[in-house]
């Protein structure tokens, strides 16, 4: 039964000194646009390579990633944000939280682990279903998760936005969480998990016929899956210093999606590619968007347009090119047989 | 020749289904298809109606290829096919049913006369004309399914399995129903379980084996032949 | 709040729910395609009302013409407008042989494109428009006073459904969605032409969806570029819960969202109204995991599916 082109690759090995040179190149040029622009990239990174991990592995899209994401960053933000203040955002805390702060890696990993129990009992019934009721129930998750946080106002300041997180996220700290996704999610491709969800995309009867079970493997990839999607959503949260429910809402899933299919929702290198790709063009237009100088001539395009090239680009990318920028190539060294 | 194929080679996936099979039928002929589940023969009949595409090979129908074409445009062209297992329209009524064939050459009042010879031949569709397709009977729905394939005014009629699952005494309607088929003017290719049947009624046979032909003649001779069962049964063709 | 009220409004709400879950169903049963864009085609004819303009205040367009004239052209453009996204988006995609998972992306996809489209040209300050100005009045049933927008909301969703009952049934074109809904290749096979038929479903559900954003604007007079997502959410969850294979399970779904929303409103203690929305969205997971084929999907009789 064929599993894959992509196998035994190590693709961190590649992909992580590539992206570690990037920063340095960027940090040397000291342009602190271009220097945000790959920390948000990277931010990003963290989400596509997470939902690679479920995506890319078991073929099922999922529209629901987005309420992890929303669910790691109001738990890291119950833990650091705005001491002494928020009891006055967030009444309805308990006063253990209220009282407690902690450090920011601990509360992120904590909040991720929240993310990642609901995944893994959200789960447990998605699992279940087929490739279709399992795309079609994530995303009523995240209509759930949506509506639960934005009516449970006193724990979350509802549909206000929620200022005063820490801002922790700098260039460096977004590369090593990004490094950090990347070899997680390697080294969840090369195991035996990996392999045999990949098994269950490829064909699905044979998987089952030597004792795969879909539901089992399709449970592990989600949880991890929602971890590092959540730790995601958690660093773009101390990124901007703010939250509202409204960001992690549709923009967010369209983004992350278009990410993860325009570089190749089959492979690892692909969410690595895609993301660079897309936030490069989005930069792009953001400063066309902004406006600038050009030989004497003023040069500006409407505001609004960027979303328009995003939505179109993908829409291309489906239609002449569905495996995306890289298909099923995976960078790295090869694994001895 | 109404119809040929040559070198005809269909994949599921990356498994060849059918290879290098070359077969071909006249106009007027009734020709049949015979081998064990799984040896190719629907397999074939679903790529020669534009169901499934063929990864080798050509099919001409009245010397025009038509690989690559649509199912509807392979329809319109005048082959018609009777799938497998029937594949009537169980929700919607019987009326409906012919509804829908009929649209492909004019609609329900441009086809009186092919009405009336369907409820000539099968009595039973004028009864329950308004009656869900689904509660059908097994062998009423075959006569549907027949007679849906012959709204579309089909030079070709393909067949797959017409008596399977049938009560014999609709086995016996069914196949009279071919040979007044033929006698209009509508040839036939029919893939048939049954040995005994297929060469009682048909002109020419095809032998399938493991997506191959491995036998092939006039129903007559081969008639004769006495190693058609332990072909039947998997063995090899003696040459 | 008196129970004639509550019922004009549940059944208001589950008039539109139920249109919108019909021009979902009508689209998902013969393309297996559940269309996130369809909220947005409602969208886009609400916008069609007004003149393109990035400014504050939007000058009616469409919407100073006479009330025929309006309805039709509304109509007519949303209809126009679901056809080419078939067109330029879903067929070329169907064409290549994509997945069911492409294909649910790319309504994804195209969504996000009408949104961003009218983002650019309006920008996303939500604007004012006021159409059929006399239905904002009150009318008395039953000694009780009802908006009569929603009396008719429910009246024209009640003779749309009807006029959609008699298009499946007698007219051939009608009978041939419900075949291809039913089984596409056998429909393929006797001579049903697959372009033709789909671009149909999208042309019905585009007209009911301008329909619909007539009856929204006038019920609400606001202009939103995320309008159209409420109510393709409510759709979504009406047609999985209902039964996506079904047209009627759709329309009952939608109407049993928008009666249960409504009811679920009204009649539940202040505290636990917050958690109604998500009640109801994890019904679709419980129907998926329970009863697949939805609440409302008429049972399956006869020898084969």
């Amino acid at each position: 039964m064929k599993v894959g082109s992509s196998l035994p690759t190590l693709p961190a090995a590649g992909l992580i000194p590539l992206l570690a040179l990037l920063c340095v190149i960027v940090h040397l040029i000291g342009n602190l646009l271009v220097e945000g622009a790959l920390t948000e990239a990277l931010v990003y990174m963290v989400m596509v390579v997470g939902l690679s991990v479920f995506v890319g592995n078991s073929g099922i899209i999922s529209f629901g990633h987005v309420s992890f994401a929303l669910i790691g960053a109001y738990a890291s933000a119950w833990q650091t944000c705005c001491p002494g203040l928020r009891g006055v955002f967030m009444p309805g805390l308990p006063e253990i939280i209220l009282d407690t702060n902690v450090p920011v890696i601990p509360a992120a990993l904590i909040a991720a682990l929240l993310a990642a129990v609901v995944a893994a009992v959200s789960g447990v019934a998605i699992a279940r279903l087929d490739a279709v009721a399992a795309s079609i129930a994530l995303l009523s998750l995240l209509f759930v998760v949506k509506t639960i946080y934005e009516n449970w106002t006193s724990i979350t300041a509802g549909q206000g936005s929620l200022a005063g997180l820490p801002l922790y996220v700098s260039l460096w700290t977004a590369l090593a969480w990004a490094a950090v996704a990347i070899v997680v999610a390697q080294f969840y491709m090369i195991s035996a998990h990996g392999l045999r969800l990949r098994a269950t995309r490829e064909d699905y009867a044979a998987a089952r016929a030597v004792g795969i079970s879909p539901w089992r493997e399709r449970l592990i990839a989600l949880v991890i899956s929602a971890f590092l999607f959540a730790i995601g959503g958690i660093l773009f949260g101390h990124y901007l210093g703010t939250l509202a429910v409204s960001i992690y809402w549709l923009d967010m899933t369209f983004l992350t999606l278009a990410m993860l299919v325009v570089g190749g929702k089959r492979s690892l290198t692909g969410a690595v590619v895609g993301t660079l790709a897309i936030s490069a063009v989005r930069e792009l237009l953001r400063a066309l968007e902004r406006g600038f100088d050009f030989g004497g001539a003023s040069v500006q395009i409407p505001q609004g347009t960027q979303e328009v090239v995003l939505a179109l680009a993908l829409l291309l990318v489906l239609i002449f090119r569905p495996q995306g920028i890289v298909g099923d190539y995976e960078l790295g060294v090869s694994l001895p047989r | 020749m109404l119809l040929e194929v040559e070198s005809l080679e269909v994949r599921y996936g990356t498994v060849p289904a059918v290879r290098d099979v070359s077969f071909h039928v006249e106009t007027g002929e009734i020709v049949c298809f015979i081998g064990a589940n799984g040896a190719g023969k629907s397999t074939t009949m679903l790529a020669v109606a534009g169901v499934l595409h063929p990864a080798r090979g050509d099919i001409q129908f009245d010397s025009r290829s038509i690989v690559g074409l649509a199912p509807e445009q392979v329809a319109a062209l005048g082959i018609g096919l009777v799938p497998e297992g029937r594949r009537i329209f169980g929700r919607l009524t019987v009326r409906e049913n012919l509804v829908v064939a009929s649209g492909l050459r004019g609609g329900m009042a441009a086809q009186k006369q092919t009405l009336d010879v369907i409820f000539n031949l099968f009595p039973i569709l004028r009864e329950r004309y308004d009656g869900r397709a689904g509660n059908l009977s097994g062998g009423e729905q075959q006569q549907l399914a027949i007679a849906r394939a012959l709204l579309t005014k089909p030079r070709l009629l393909i067949m797959d399995e017409p008596s399977l699952g049938l009560a014999p005494k609709f086995v016996d309607l069914v196949y009279e129903t071919f040979v007044r088929l033929r006698n209009s003017g509508v040839t036939l290719l029919l893939v048939e379980q049954s040995m005994r049947r297929a060469l009682s009624l048909a002109d020419r046979i095809y032998f399938f084996q493991s997506g191959q032909v491995v036998l092939h003649g006039k129903a007559a001779e081969l008639a004769g032949r006495s190693d058609l069962e332990h072909l039947y049964l998997g063995g090899a063709a003696a040459r | 709040m008196n129970g004639i009220q509550l019922m004009v409004d549940a059944l208001s709400l589950g008039s539109q729910y139920a249109l919108v879950a019909l021009g979902i169903g009508l689209v998902f049963g013969i393309m297996r395609m559940i269309n996130f864009a369809h909220g947005d085609l409602m969208m886009l004819g609400a916008y069609a009302l007004v003149v393109p303009t990035v400014a504050d205040v939007a000058p009616p367009l469409v919407g100073k013409w006479p009330a025929g004239a309006m309805i039709v052209a509304i109509t007519a453009f949303v209809a126009c407008a679901g056809i080419l996204t078939e067109r330029f988006a879903f067929r070329p995609l169907r064409h290549r042989e994509a997945d069911g998972a492409t294909l649910l992306i790319s309504s994804f996809a195209v969504s996000y494109l009408l949104q961003s489209v009218v983002l650019l040209v309006h920008t996303g300050r939500p604007k004012s428009v006021s159409i059929f100005a006399e239905l904002t009045r009150q009318m008395e049933i039953g000694g009780v006073r009802v908006a009569l927008v929603d009396v008719v909301t429910i009246g024209v969703t009640a003779l749309l459904l009807l006029a959609m009952v008699v298009f499946l049934r007698r007219v051939r074109w009608g009978v041939e969605i419900r075949a291809a809904s039913e089984d596409f290749t056998m429909a393929r096979i006797l001579g049903v032409r697959a372009d033709a038929v789909i671009a149909l479903a999208f042309a019905i559900a585009g007209g009911l969806a301008g329909i619909l954003s007539l009856l929204y604007v006038a019920k609400t007079g606001v202009l939103d570029f995320r309008m159209g997502v409420p109510l393709a959410v409510a759709g979504f969850v009406g047609t999985v819960v209902g039964g996506m294979g079904s047209l009627i399970g759709a329309v009952l779904g939608g109407l049993f969202l928008g009666v249960a929303s409504s009811l679920l409103q009204a009649l539940l203690p202040e505290a636990l109204r917050p958690g109604r929305d998500a009640f109801l969205y994890s019904l679709v997971i419980v129907v998926l995991l329970v009863r697949p084929q939805g609440l409302f999907a008429p049972r399956e009789t006869g020898e084969r599916t």
